[in-house]
């Protein structure tokens, strides 16, 4: 079982600090700006697109347990769900996850009320597919097939199955849009879709397209804590590089000392 | 306390069972009478309950030494607590297969357009678990060989022929990607085709004729291949991985305290 280690322990702690801090800050109504988001302003666009059409949306929320990023899969669709609800618009969402069907089915049932189109909301559109990945994605291929979606929602946790999906949605005609954690899927949803969220663009999402505070705070609170550890990366290159032993010393890291020790070295120090 | 959480036999089994049931039975009842507000209110109790579990556990300072080194006070339950969720998981899976049969059985039952598939969807759902099940309580040779069949000669190869439908879809994926039509598109390229010909030994050869020292070493494949691998490669992707996990941390907090708002609950709490 692993542990924190203290500067684990008190980075984790300021960031979790700034982020709660900024959250707060935002919720008191404090003005924020927020970058634009090719990706994310492209959702009404396909939605639009979809409605213009008179073909589905598909969305799924790949092959996660019930943790944090399916979970924000789930928030991004919801959101889909909501501008969909108000054309009256169907989404198909095939699940993987058994344990992913009563929260999938309440979050788009809240976010087809929230459109003011709760009876639109089918259970059927959400069908479990199997928690087999391979069966997933021949599932979701014969779906995307034989309903031909005019656009298509790939958020989540990916692998392989994400080339099928994407080159199937592809073949017919669907607008893409992806985002995934799973670094190494990200090429190929590159290559495959039209709309690809990069990194923590994924959790951007859902602060961009609501406006909330409270994921606005969150995300300003993100950036805050990525800056500071770009400037403890900044800081631990130019420590190393002038041979301290400092930060390998707090960190423990013998990596870092050989690394301190060979600058050293190299500029005539001890 | 560990005791509670040793695996039992026989008739102490079956107590815990159903003792297990009727307090579920009741917390279910518990629940429903409670008002809507008060309910959320408890899930938000109870989630920040869990979290607060695990995040004590991982913060919490460990032994040195001793038959606790690399453990603290609540590393024993961490365990039967991971458990809870795979007991939640069993209950998830009923209604997954809930909503499968309920669909396909809907659209066999209604002869809807393609019906045929579901028929071949609930049929294989059938073969496949009937022998599963069955092997379990009788193991005759036939119960095995029929299992296996479906498993190793029909699953299995289903299995592996979806996987390799990959590797077209890279060729067609990468046509697309490679096009050049931006600056973009063109690094992409340029890129993709040093790592290739570096990765293999056909494209080591065309370079093979630079001395493999000094300064002149940079301009061999297999170097070159090398150093976008991991000097432009490896950070971008440590880089974004860095932004993901703060994302997931704010995510994790939002969750943990209930601050989220929308899809899993209807107003800020």
């Amino acid at each position: 079982m692993k542990h924190a280690t203290w500067p684990a322990r008190i980075i984790l702690l300021v960031l979790s600090g700034i982020i709660l801090y900024a959250i707060l800050s935002a919720r008191r109504g404090k003005k924020l700006y927020l970058r634009r988001i090719p990706g994310l302003n492209a959702i009404e666009e396909a939605v639009g697109r979809a409605v213009e059409m008179g073909r589905p949306i598909l969305g799924s929320i790949g092959l996660g347990d019930v943790d944090v990023i399916t979970l924000q899969a789930l928030a991004i669709i919801s959101s889909v769900a909501t501008t969909a609800a108000r054309f009256a618009h169907r989404i198909v969402l095939p699940l993987r996850n058994a344990a992913q069907v009563p929260i999938a089915e309440e979050a788009l049932r809240a976010a087809y009320t929230a459109g003011g189109r709760p009876d639109v909301f089918n259970e059927q559109d959400l069908p479990f597919l199997s928690g087999e990945q391979f069966a997933y994605a021949a599932g979701v291929a014969g779906i995307i097939q034989r309903e031909r979606p005019a656009a298509t929602f790939l958020f989540g946790t990916f692998y392989a199955e994400a080339l099928i999906i994407a080159e199937n949605a592809n073949q017919v005609g669907a607008i893409q849009i992806a985002g995934t954690p799973s670094t190494t899927q990200v090429p190929f949803f590159i290559a495959a879709c039209d709309y690809v969220l990069i990194g923590d663009e994924y959790y951007a999402a859902t602060a961009y397209i609501t406006r909330q505070p409270t994921l606005l705070g969150s995300l300003i609170g993100q950036d805050i804590g990525k800056m500071l550890l770009l400037g403890m990366i900044i800081l631990g290159v130019v420590l190393v590089t002038f041979g301290s032993p400092f930060i390998a010393n707090i960190f423990g890291d013998k990596d870092l000392e050989t690394f301190a020790a060979y600058f050293r070295a190299a500029t005539g120090g001890k | 306390m560990g005791g509670f959480f040793v695996p039992k036999q026989g008739a102490e089994l079956w107590a815990y069972i159903i003792g297990a049931f009727v307090v579920g039975l009741g917390i279910l009842y518990a629940l429903s009478l409670t008002p809507k507000s008060l309910r959320k209110t408890l899930i938000a109790g109870i989630t920040f309950l869990g979290g607060l579990f695990f995040a004590l556990e991982f913060f919490w300072p460990v032994d040195t030494a001793g038959p606790m080194a690399g453990k603290n006070f609540l590393t024993a339950y961490i365990k039967p607590v991971s458990s809870v969720t795979t007991i939640l998981g069993a209950f998830a899976l009923g209604l997954g297969l809930y909503s499968m049969v309920s669909i396909h059985g809907r659209a066999v039952a209604k002869r809807r357009e393609n019906w045929g598939f579901s028929a071949v969807l609930l049929g294989a759902i059938l073969a496949m678990a009937i022998p599963a099940i069955w092997k379990e309580y009788d193991k005759s040779p036939q119960i095995a060989g029929f299992y296996r069949i479906m498993y190793d000669g029909g699953f299995n190869p289903l299995n592996a022929t979806m996987f390799s439908i990959v590797a077209f879809y890279i060729v067609s994926a990468a046509y697309r990607a490679f096009r050049i039509r931006t600056v973009e598109a063109g690094i992409l390229l340029m890129s993709a085709v040093i790592i290739m010909i570096g990765q293999v030994t056909l494209g080591q050869l065309l370079t093979a004729w630079i001395p493999n020292e000094n300064f002149s070493s940079n301009f061999r494949v297999e170097n070159l291949s090398n150093w976008i691998l991991t000097r432009v490669n490896s950070p971008a992707q440590l880089a974004i991985s860095l932004g993901i996990g703060v994302g997931t941390l704010a995510t994790a907090l939002r969750l943990w305290l209930s601050l989220e708002r929308g899809a899993f609950f209807d107003e800020e709490l």
